[in-house]
């Protein structure tokens, strides 16, 4: 059987189908009648793939200036690098929240492949620009690093949701998710600025997992925000 | 089919607080929200609610539509919504009682000619993936593009669905005969 003659199966089989009854739509229609207002549209996906990535750099660069620039004083080389690429890696976790947040929007990839995109460039990146062996203070070190890169991911979390705020998430996890990821990466942006501890092991596993444990914390923020709403449905 | 400029026109005017446009939406796209809560295996009356539950989140969200993007998939991202939360929520009530009203209805597999088949009966042996991006595509007549937006995937894993779907579907409609 060929695609067209499958094609015609299905359409008269819909066309066969009963629609929903006139009455209900009536009802429908006046059931928003009294809620008729003009709404404001969201902003255009461009002006927000822009606002939202700049505010996080924004915040990142903030809270490394006032805890002091010493990982960027300490930089040499091609270790700079780090300047401009996690800011890509950022803007497109931007993007990603942005979409994830406009129904109907385009998809570049699901927002736990972006997650693990993200983790993954940061490691390839780290192991590639730090090559100091040692691993003094490991745990001590890398637990401070892991708290101060969350703690900025919250501004950077609070900034983006109230710039969204309008939004609608179809999916709430995967919204969380690319929050997280965002979030997270800012409080990378942050201690690249910030730490001046080049260690490799300390900059690949600290730095690197306060993104996954941001998106992680995103996430269960969220199920317990759609847990919540679920009791209050139910009452 | 509608022309989509005609319904990026009337969404505009939904948004400036037109109640006629509104209402004209609602007559000409209810048919197919309907259709789509239904080749999922609801019941008619859940059909109904899903149809009813729809309009009054879009209406809700009414502002996340931006003017110039097409309509369709937004229309139905956020049908899909509803319908996600439609199974989430009676999970969670089949799983505290045993509810005869919700029990979706099944189509019983009849011998037919493929022609007599209903929507229901055609898509049966499809998983809920491919039943949705055959309905969207084919019956609904929107892109690869719009398909892959509103059930937020690529375009390459709608192709993949559709194509998968069609092999099922012939094979199918092969054992019974083609469409006498």
């Amino acid at each position: 059987m060929k695609d067209g003659e499958l094609d015609d199966i299905l359409k008269r089989a819909a066309a066969a189908q009963p629609g929903p009854d006139p009455a209900l739509l009536d009802k429908i229609a006046a059931s928003i009648q009294p809620n008729m207002r003009p709404v404001r549209p969201l902003p255009s996906a461009r002006k927000l793939h822009i606002a939202l990535p700049a505010a996080c750099l924004a915040i990142a660069t903030m809270v490394a200036a006032r805890l002091g620039l010493h990982g960027l004083a300490a930089m040499s080389g091609l270790q700079f690098l780090v300047i401009p690429l996690v800011p890509i890696l950022i803007g497109r976790a931007a993007a990603a929240w942005v979409n994830e947040t406009i129904p109907g929007s385009r998809r570049r990839e699901p927002p736990l492949a972006l997650l693990a995109i993200a983790c993954a460039a940061l490691l390839a990146l780290f192991a590639a620009l730090f090559h100091d062996p040692l691993a003094d203070g490991f745990v001590h070190q890398g637990v401070v690093c892991l708290v101060a890169g969350l703690a900025t991911a919250v501004p950077v979390a609070l900034t983006g949701w109230w710039l969204l705020r309008r939004g609608f998430a179809v999916s709430p996890t995967g919204a969380a998710i690319a929050a997280g990821t965002l979030a997270g990466l800012a409080g990378v942006a942050m201690l690249e600025l910030h730490c001046p501890n080049f260690q490799t092991w300390h900059v690949l596993v600290w730095h690197t997992a306060v993104v996954p444990v941001s998106a992680a914390i995103a996430v269960l923020l969220a199920k317990l925000v759609q847990i919540r709403r679920a009791h209050v449905d139910a009452r | 089919m509608h022309p989509d400029g005609e319904l990026e026109t009337l969404m505009v005017r939904y948004q400036q607080g037109d109640f006629a446009a509104a209402t004209a939406l609602i007559q000409r796209l209810s048919p197919q929200l309907h259709r789509f809560f239904a080749v999922q295996f609801v019941s008619r009356p859940s059909a109904d609610d899903l149809l009813q539950e729809t309009w009054l989140r879009l209406h809700e969200v009414r502002h996340t539509y931006r003017p110039g993007e097409p309509v369709l998939p937004w229309l139905y991202a956020i049908a899909r919504h509803i319908r996600v939360d439609h199974y989430r929520k009676a999970g969670r009530t089949s799983a505290r009682e045993q509810s005869l009203d919700e029990t979706p209805e099944m189509p019983a597999p009849r011998a037919a000619p493929a022609a007599t088949l209903t929507m229901q009966e055609m898509l049966a042996p499809l998983p809920e993936s491919q039943r949705e991006v055959i309905e969207l595509l084919k019956i609904s007549g929107m892109s690869l593009e719009e398909v892959a937006r509103a059930t937020s995937s690529t375009v390459g894993s709608v192709k993949q669905k559709a194509f998968r779907a069609y092999e099922k579907l012939r094979e199918r409609l092969g054992q019974m005969g083609g469409a006498s």
